[in-house]
């Protein structure tokens, strides 16, 4: 069976040209989305890192400067910011707490329960 | 003489089809992967359509929403907290591959809360600034839009860590805690803190903190999984996976966009982990912990607890999140196979999306 069949399969020097000309399609048709589409070259990035990460280019080491401020009046800044931030919670806690108040006052007073009887000792 | 010709000429030939045939297999790995790079997918946003219902500083509490846009409410509340060093939608992953998603069509109202990707400023966010602040907001969010007085709590590792603390400080807020790969026990061999701690780091500085560069956040967690810390290592294995179906390499790829997209890490928080209940200080475990000033009493965690853990986990090794029967005693304890990624957004993940339903909705009517 096997040798019918490669009786069958044309030549082997044709089958190399196909392959080639397979090989130049597959190079086309990346270079294409190279062009086309600007996200392809960070996913096509990734790839060559092991990655399949979509969307952004594979984490790497930033410049010093994005982790740490360059100067003390950067850090006061950073930390004016962030106290900035903190205040920004307290007042949603603010809200919160005069949206349960509000959502008090509409309830229906509840029914003053008789006191429970004291159990015997 | 035979009629195919001489031997070697026979064997150069083989040798050709040889070759033919592994330039067509890497071929067709190429061109697999180009239609996967190509294809639109679920990268980076979950898989349920979901309404923002909160917003601070970078936090986004997103509700999911039902087929026809509506807000669930029949079954009680759900707050997932992911843990803030990666994001959010490892929990919403894919139709079909979603807990979040899972537990909204049993019929509850879910919500999750997508920290965010924290920018210089947040490296002074501290566990009070998460604790009892933006756990505590999303909590008193979902209790005023759902109008109920206490609501469930899952929580994924670290996110754990934090609904553990909460729940601890605020238990008449939390009706049933769900801890995923939770850490209890600092002390157990493994984890990042703990390889942090054998190799004598100081770790992060409280003082003067900066915002951990996700590329390093990263290479800790390669660190605890040998095989995707070398770069030829992570190629080969993204060559052998070529093999794979389009649909199965569609998925891989989102789960690698969740595994590679880590987010920066505020310092101060790291560093107050590492001193309060890493190696050595142990404080959940030896009843030490604090919430700035706030003492963290365990023994507060009355409700319901399922605590979960993976046999596999590298990052929050079984035996140290299993330690919560030492100080929640009455915590329903389940190991699964898998690792920690695994079992909950894996093939298998199943098996604990439906133990948490079970377990959330039982005593629904009390």
């Amino acid at each position: 069976m096997a040798d019918e069949k490669t009786n069958n399969d044309p030549p082997l020097i044709e089958r190399w040209l196909a392959e080639q000309q397979q090989w130049q399609r597959t190079f086309l048709t990346y270079m294409d989305s190279m062009v086309k589409n600007d996200d392809f070259l960070v996913h096509l990035g990734n790839a060559l890192r092991g990655s399949l990460l979509a969307g952004k280019p594979y984490p790497t080491q930033p410049p010093a400067a994005a982790s740490t401020p360059e100067t003390p009046g950067d850090d006061k800044l950073d930390q004016i910011l962030f106290a900035l931030r903190q205040l920004e919670g307290q007042v949603h806690d603010l809200r919160l707490t005069l949206d349960e108040l509000k959502n008090e006052k509409k309830r229906p007073p509840k029914k003053a329960q008789p006191p429970k009887p004291k159990e015997p000792q | 003489m035979n009629e195919a010709g001489p031997e070697p000429e026979r064997d150069q030939e083989r040798e050709l089809e040889a070759l033919l045939e592994l330039s067509r297999r890497g071929r067709a790995k190429l061109e697999r992967l180009h239609e996967v790079l190509t294809t639109p997918g679920h990268f980076g946003t979950g898989a349920t359509p979901a309404a923002v219902v909160y917003r601070e500083n970078k936090l986004r509490l997103l509700r999911l929403l039902d087929e026809t846009g509506q807000p669930r409410d029949g079954r009680p509340p759900v707050l997932f907290v992911p843990a803030p060093v990666s994001r959010y939608f490892i929990m919403d992953l894919l139709p079909g591959r979603s807990f979040a998603g899972y537990v909204a069509a049993a019929g509850f109202d879910v919500y999750i809360a997508d920290f965010g990707t924290p920018s210089r400023e947040d490296r002074f966010a501290d566990l009070e600034y998460y604790v009892e602040g933006l756990v505590r907001r999303c909590v008193r969010t979902v209790s005023a839009l759902t109008h109920q007085d206490a609501i469930n709590v899952v929580g994924y590792c670290l996110g754990g860590t934090l609904s553990l603390l909460y729940s601890a400080l605020h238990p008449q807020t939390v009706r049933r805690l769900v801890l995923l790969t939770t850490t209890v026990d600092g002390d157990v061999e493994g984890g990042i803190p703990w390889v942090a701690h054998r190799m004598g780091l100081a770790g992060e500085d409280y003082d003067n903190p900066r915002l951990v560069p996700a590329a390093e956040v990263k290479s800790w967690f390669e660190m605890l999984a040998p095989g995707s810390n070398s770069t030829i290592g992570r190629v080969s294995d993204l060559w052998d996976r070529l093999d794979d179906a389009p649909e199965r390499l569609r998925e891989v790829r989102t789960m690698s966009s969740w595994v590679d997209d880590v987010v920066p890490a505020p310092g101060r928080l790291l560093a107050e982990l590492y001193r309060k209940l890493g190696p050595g200080a142990n404080g959940l475990l030896k009843g030490t912990a604090t919430v700035g000033s706030a003492p963290v009493d365990a023994s507060a965690v009355a409700m319901p607890v399922l605590s979960v853990s993976a046999e596999k986990d590298t990052i929050a090794p079984a035996a140290g999140v299993d330690a919560i029967r030492g100080i929640v005693p009455h915590a329903e304890i389940l190991r699964l196979p898998g690792g920690h990624v695994g079992i909950v957004a894996g093939r298998s993940a199943a098996t604990l999306w439906k133990r948490t339903v079970e377990f959330l909705g039982a005593g629904e009517s009390t």
